[in-house]
Formats: structure tokens, sequence, C-alpha cells
């Protein structure tokens, strides 16, 4: 009886003989929906609210702004240079599509493998993951030189029968990231449903409920509206599970399929999708440890629930080590003196300092999730996990201009230094990640209520008897 | 089925064990596979190609009774890492397995003293005075040679007999005191072992399999001999709770049990096909010839036959057969892709290795036959014959798991 009740308080503890409780506190159904639809339906937006979302606006206008700038003027406003043809807008593409990993990894890759702590974390997630693969498609799409004729990636047919070249990862990338993001939001949508119809049932006012009550699509939550939402979430979750793995491996290709050392490497793929879900996770960490507080959801998000977050952040992080390993190593076994080149030339050359902060952010600061302190303690899991989103961005960074910089002919050699345009765009596009974040948490419930109910221990057909025999125990 | 604390209790107290009949069944297996293999030899030594021939398909056939013991190996600090419940009465078959590691070292022995006695049949890098003076190999000369390969595989077979060790003495000693803290040790120690695991055999696959063609290299294939493994040990999962199930794990494994590790299957054989695909559509792409050259020997003199066999045989046609979940909760159907996955794998590990009989990077086109086959159903039969020997030493689950109640009442949703 003392150790179930030591559970309650912390559900970090190691106890092989039980599973730990998800949902901490006096909980029951009815807190649980009270819980998270409070933050959603608060009459009017609190103060700290609405100066985030004041500034976060003013960063997106700024970033609306660049972009004009761009447009109205020319690429020669960005630092990028012959050789360095790619270089801040790709790194914050990649940068974003990466963050944007983690959502569906949560909503599909978990539930596939029933680990039930996600159902706490994967609407946040999610709606992080779109918003994030949103911040990312500008990149690409203000990069092209004449934004105006971006249309030309899509395969259309019109008169002057200009196709779009059908064998370059650039293409590809269109398609994958276009699906990637149209499943994560039907994903991300289907699960809302029933929360949505929630709040519409529990509405004050006839707009929340007409606006609410149109997104819920007459949800009733009948035996057979659950039953089509299971199958159709199984489905959705069965055909997210590559989307998770194709999107970086294609972004991956856009780099590895060209001849360039330190771009072309075998390894590419997997280990960019590794890189993708452990920066995703450490956005997760970063933004979901405030809120939490703020919003008063510890019972909700557990310690456990970080706990176990930190641990995917360590196995991510050891997977990109292990990639850096055995890059550097096959670099040398190679025997190719223009792969050996680019990886001293990383460890050592002129951008030396950008690599050993991609090292020290990527695979020294997840070290110390070896540690249950660390793992436990929130101020310092966001720490790392702020220095993993730094040392993720400097990854791409690394890739990217490092390789370009010096490549086979000594004679074209040039150091990239970015404009003060390139560092507002993309401080810019975290103003626009921000501001939907802000309307997300403002306006949806930002746990899966029906889903967290269903973890509960009051969800298992014998939680009454247990509690007898509880009783009974305790009586004895 | 629906477990009740009174079975629990008696499987703890009497575990199931394999029959009496188990010993002289792996004895037969150990004379039949012997015999193979000296029939092996005996064609192998008289034919066209010797000596060349015999040791890649011996490298073939250890490598593959490898790859399922390492596979059970990462099977069971899987389970360890992420706490699972679902398998515990699976994973005493995955310590079995791991535990053929010792045997696996004794089948690498003879191609590692070959190696260092300078024969360079196998690794062409063996013969120092070619090494010394190809422009390529000459750079990596302190690493491609016989002494460091040595102590190399030494430390590869010496780690993982001693991870093994730790996670089955644990475990077995759990059937005996019911200890609930050794699982937590055991988690405990399945990060760093994890770690190890991934390391070494990475670097295994670049030593024993990538090092047959020494001018060639490929970050990723670390990651493609895993997954060879990932797919042979879910396999042999299955054919092994199939052959249980008739016997002493009767009610214990259940339909539930085989729809997981059907889904662990199709979710291998499509991972295989993804590092597969990768490796081969980024070096096509970039078309350079230091490293096309690899694909080249596996497109031409028959060979490119089995790289079809392996697109449509390993990935296509398996990924269309297990996607159905009739298929993965039927046992018949199940236990048919199960041997046919192996049998795939092996065609997988010949791809990767004959193809470089000939020596020196070059190919001789398809050197394939009986050889080949009797050694690597000899090297199979006489590694099941050591298999069940050492199996019947301890009981077929881990009896008195805190978790074991979890898996015996398991249930998809």
């Amino acid at each position: 009886m003392s150790s179930s009740l030591a559970g309650v308080q912390d559900n970090t503890i190691e106890d092989p003989t039980t599973r730990p409780t998800l949902v901490l506190g006096q909980n029951d159904f009815a807190s649980v929906t009270d819980k998270v639809c409070r933050i959603a339906e608060r009459g009017g937006a609190t103060r700290a609210w609405k100066i985030a979302f004041t500034a976060s606006v003013a960063t997106t206008l700024m970033l609306f702004g660049m972009i004009v700038y761009l447009i109205s003027t020319g690429v020669g406003v960005w630092g990028n240079n012959n050789p360095v043809g790619w270089a801040w807008p790709i790194v914050n593409f990649v940068f974003w599509v990466g963050i944007g990993h983690a959502g569906t990894l949560i909503s599909a890759i978990l539930y596939l493998f029933r680990q039930r702590w996600r159902t706490s974390i994967n609407r946040f997630a999610e709606a992080m993951t779109i918003f994030a693969v949103i911040c990312a498609l500008v990149f690409p799409g203000i990069h092209v030189g004449r934004p105006w004729l971006a249309w030309w990636l899509f395969p259309l047919p019109y008169p002057q029968n200009m196709w779009p070249n059908f064998r370059s990862p650039l293409l590809w990338d269109v398609f994958a990231v276009g699906t990637y993001f149209t499943v994560s939001l039907l994903f991300w949508y289907v699960g809302l449903i029933p929360d949505i119809a929630t709040i519409r049932d529990r509405a004050t006012t006839k707009i929340r409920r007409v606006l609410y009550g149109f997104f819920a699509l007459g949800w009733r939550g009948s035996h057979r509206h659950w039953h089509r939402y299971e199958v159709a979430y199984m489905i959705l979750a069965a055909l997210a599970t590559p989307l998770v793995l194709s999107v970086h491996s294609v972004v991956s290709f856009d780099f590895a399929t060209s001849q360039l050392p330190g771009w072309h490497t075998t390894i590419f793929p997997p280990y960019f999708v590794a890189g993708a879900i452990f920066s995703g996770f450490a956005m997760v960490l970063t933004l979901m440890i405030p809120c939490r507080t703020i919003f008063g959801m510890q019972d909700l998000v557990t310690m456990r629930h970080l706990e176990n977050m930190c641990r995917i952040l360590l196995a991510t992080g050891m997977m990109v080590g292990y990639a850096y390993s055995i890059e550097f190593f096959i670099a040398w076994y190679s025997g190719n003196p223009y792969e050996g080149f680019t990886f001293l030339n990383r460890a050592f050359g002129p951008y030396a300092w950008a690599y050993w902060i991609m090292v020290s952010c990527n695979v020294v600061a997840p070290q110390f999730f070896w540690f249950k302190k660390i793992r436990t303690t929130p101020w310092m899991m966001v720490v790392v996990a702020i220095f993993v989103n730094i040392g993720m961005w400097f990854e791409r960074f690394v890739i990217t201009v490092t390789s370009l910089s010096r490549d086979f002919l000594p004679s074209s050699w040039a150091y990239f230094k970015p404009t003060t345009i390139d560092i507002l765009t993309f401080t810019g596009s975290f103003g626009l990640f921000f501001s939907l974040f802000l309307l997300f948490c403002r306006f949806l419930p930002v746990v899966a209520i029906s889903e967290v109910k269903a973890v509960m221990p009051q969800a298992h057909p014998h939680h009454h008897d247990d509690h007898q025999a509880h009783a009974e125990e305790a009586r004895a | 089925m629906k477990v009740s604390p009174e079975n629990i209790i008696e499987l703890s107290e009497r575990p199931p064990r394999l029959g009496e009949q188990a010993p002289a069944l792996g004895r037969r297996a150990l004379v039949v596979g012997c015999l193979l293999l000296i029939a092996g030899l005996g064609l192998g030594f008289s034919g066209h190609h010797g000596l060349a021939h015999v040791l890649h398909a011996w490298l073939v056939g250890a490598t593959f009774v490898l790859s399922i013991a390492l596979g059970g190996l990462f099977f069971v600090i899987l389970q360890h890492l992420t706490a699972a419940g679902w398998s515990v009465v699976l994973r005493r078959q995955a310590e079995m397995l791991a535990s053929l590691i010792p045997w696996a070292a004794a089948l690498f022995l003879p191609l590692v003293v070959v190696t260092l006695l300078g024969h360079a049949e196998l690794y062409p890098w063996a013969d120092h005075a070619w090494a010394a003076a190809d422009p390529v190999v000459s750079k990596k000369i302190g690493y491609l040679n016989g002494i460091f390969f040595t102590i190399r595989m030494a430390l590869y077979f010496v780690v993982w007999y001693e991870l093994t060790r730790w996670f089955v003495r644990n475990s077995v000693a759990q059937d005996r005191d019911g200890d609930p803290q050794r699982t937590v040790r055991m988690r405990r120690s399945a990060a760093p072992g994890m770690l190890v695991f991934a390391l070494t055999s990475t670097f295994f696959a670049f030593d024993a399999l990538m090092s047959l063609d020494p001018h060639w290299f490929s970050t990723i294939f670390g990651v493609y001999f895993f997954a060879g493994c990932a797919v042979a040990v879910f396999s042999t999962l299955i054919l092994g709770s199939l052959a249980l199930e008739r016997g002493p794990l009767q009610r214990i494994v259940t339909v539930e049990h085989y729809h997981d590790l059907g889904k662990w299957l199709f979710g291998m054989v499509f991972f295989w096909g993804y590092i597969a695909f990768s490796q081969y559509v980024l070096i096509w792409y970039a078309d350079i010839p230091e490293e096309t050259i690899w694909y080249k020997h596996r497109l031409h003199g028959g060979w490119q036959y089995v790289s079809a066999l392996l697109l449509f045989g390993h990935l296509l046609v398996p990924f269309a057969g297990l996607l159905s979940r009739h298929v993965k909760r039927n046992r018949a159907a199940l236990g048919f892709w199960a041997v046919y996955m192996l049998v795939l794998h092996l065609a997988d590990l010949l791809w990767l290795v004959n193809p470089t009989i000939g020596g020196h990077g070059e190919s001789e086109g398809m050197v394939f036959g009986l050889t080949d086959l009797l050694l690597w159903l000899g090297l199979a039969v006489t590694s099941f014959g050591v298999f069940i020997l050492r199996a019947q030493n301890q009981p077929l689950i881990p009896a008195r798991d805190p978790r074991l109640d979890e898996s015996l009442g398991f249930e998809n949703q």
C-alpha cells in the first residue's frame, strides 16, 4: 500500500512490478476535461499571452518585410556567394523541417509501439510539427530566385509544355514535404475532432458553439463514431510512419545525391531522420516545460513524460553522434583525399568554431541525460534542450556551408558570412512559428483529452474491482 | 487465454523446459551438420575456385549464424531498454540465440587464422605486398592488416560474449530468486549495452564484409548489416515459438505474440529495404566509379538475377505478403514467411560476399553452387544442434520476470 502511495507522488521510480501512473493527483474524467478545456475557454486572453502574441506577430511582420525586401531587391541581399550558393535559407529550411518530425513520430510511431505516455504530449507536438513545417516551406519558396515562378515546381500541364525535372531530389522534396504536411494536418485534425466537440458542448457563447460545432463535424460520441475514429486513426498512423522516414530522407537526398565530399555519403538518410527526431524532441521539451507550468498541467504532463522525452533525446543524440563518427572514420578509410580533406577542414578549418559548437551541443550536451537528477529537473532539461536546438541548426550549417565553401578547386574557395537580412529573416521565422503556436494554445485543447482518459486507471474495466480490493486490503 | 494468478505461480515453480528428447535431437543435428560440412569442404576444395570458394561460402554461413545470434542480443537489449512487457515469454529464446556467440566465434576462427597467415583468397588486403603496392589500400594498411584485424575480431566477440553473459546470467538468476531489482539493473545496463552493440556490429560489418572489396566504402554499411540481423532474428523467433508452442510453450505463446512478431518482421523487412534503397540510390545517382564498381559486380555475370531477387524477394513480395493482419495472426502463413525471409537473408549475404571471389576487388562472375549450399546447411544445422544442447540447461521462459503476467495476458487492441 505504501509503495502505491509513493507511486502517486513520484512516477519516475523504476518499479518493474507495476506500470507508472500517467495521470497524477486526484483527477477523474471530469477534472481532466475541465483542466484542458479551461485553457481554451478563458474569456479574455491573459496579459502574458497578449504580450507574447504581440511580440510574435511583430516578429512575423518583420519576416514578411524581409521577404518583400528580398523579392523587390534580389537574392544579393543575402550572404550567399559563389561557391556558397546554398546558405542560410537552406539551413533554415532543413532546421524547421527537422523540428517538424517529433509530432508525427509521437503520434504515429509511438502509437504503433503502444507507448501510452504519448497521449499527454502528442497534440502539442503535432501542432508544433505543423507550424514548423509551415516555417520550413517559406524558405525554399523564397530561395528559388524568382519566387513568382515557384509554381513551376508543381507538375502542371500548361501550354509551354514545361515540366519540372522529375529526376531532381529537389522536386522529390516538394512532394515529400507536401505529403508530410497534408498527412500531419489530417492526423492532427482527426485527433482533434472529439475534443473540439467537447469544447463545443461546453460553449457558452453562440459564436463559439457555431465555430467549434463546424469543426467538430457533427461528432456525437456514439459507438459508431468512435469505431470509425479508431480505424481512421490507426490507418493514418500507419500511413504517417513511413512519412516520418521519407521526408527527411528526401531532404538528405538533396545533399547526398551530389558528388560533393561531405554531402555525398550513404548514411545520410537514416542519419538525417535521427537528427530530425532529435531536434524535434528538443523543441517539444523546450516549449512543453514552460507551458505545463503556465497552464498548471503538471498532473497530465508528468515528470515521467518529461523523463521519457529526455531518454529519447539521449538515444537520438547518440545516433547522431554515431553518424558523425562513422562519417569521419569512412572519410579516412575511403582513402579519398577529397573526403579526408573535407572532414579535417570541418574540424580544423575556418569553420571549426561551427563544427565544435555542433559537436558540443549535439553529442556532449545530451550526455547529461544519463543522470536521473537532470532528467527530472525541468530547468536543466530546458537548458540541455536549448543547446540541442542550437546544435542542430549548426549541424545543418556545417553540412551545407563548409562543404560548399571549400570544394575541389582551391581557387574558388570563399568564406561565407551572413548579412543582417539573413539573420532577421531567420529570426522572423520564429515569430511566425510562435504566433501560430500561441493561437493554438489559446483556442484549441493543448492535450488530447479523450486519449489521456483512455490511459487513466478509471478507463480500465476492472478499475472499480481493484478499488474494492484496495479498500479491503486497507481495512485489514 | 485468460491467465489466472494460479497459472503464474505454477509457471514460476515448474517453468517449461525442453523435452527429454531434446539432447538426442541436438546430437543428431551435430552429426548431420558435420557430415554436410565434410561433404561441402570436400566438394569445395576439389572445385575450380578451391580455397577461395570454400572461404567465401563459409563466411556466408558463419555470418548467417552470427547475424541470428547478434539479432538475439539486440532483441534482448531492446526489450530491457524499453521495459517491454509483451515480449517476456519470448525473451529467453532470444537469450539462447545470443548465447550462440561463442560458437559463432569458433566458426569465424578458421577465417581469421587464414587471414592472419597472409592468405588473400578471402580478404585481398591480407596479401601485404599487394596492399602496399595498391595506391588506395596502402593508405589504410594500418587498419587492414592481419594482426589488427585479429585483435578487432577478438574484441567484438569478447564484447558480445560479455554483454550476452551479463543479460543471460541475470535473467536465469531471476528464475531462481525472482528479484525484481535484477530487471531494474538490466534496464540500466541496456542503454550503454545498446551503444556498444551498435559500434561493434558496425565495425564488424566493415571488417568482415565491407573489406572483402578493400577499395569500396559506404557509411551506411553497418546499418545495412544490422537490418539483416533484425530480419533474421524475428524470423527465427517466429519459428522457435511455433516449434515450442507444440510442446512446452503451449498456451504460453499465443496468437497475440505472433501478431507482434509479425509486425516486427514486417517493419524490419521494410527497414532493410529502406536502408538498401538509400545506399543504392545515392551511389547510382552520384555515379562515382569508385563506388559504382561494387554494384557493377553485382549487376553482371549472373549476379543481376540475385540483385533482382533481393529487390523483389527481400522487399516487395514480403512487404505485400506480411501486410495483412490475418497473415500475422495465422501460424502457418507467418511460419512460411519466416522461413522465406531466412532464405532471402542468406541470399542477401551471398550477394554481399560471393561476388568478391576472384580477389583484389575483381569479380569472377557468378560463383555459386552445391558447395555453398552444403556448407551453409552444415553450419546452420550444427549451430542448431549447439543451440538445442545449450537451451536444455534452463527454463524456456524467464519464469519469475516481474512482467511475465503482462506478457501472458497480452492482447493487441
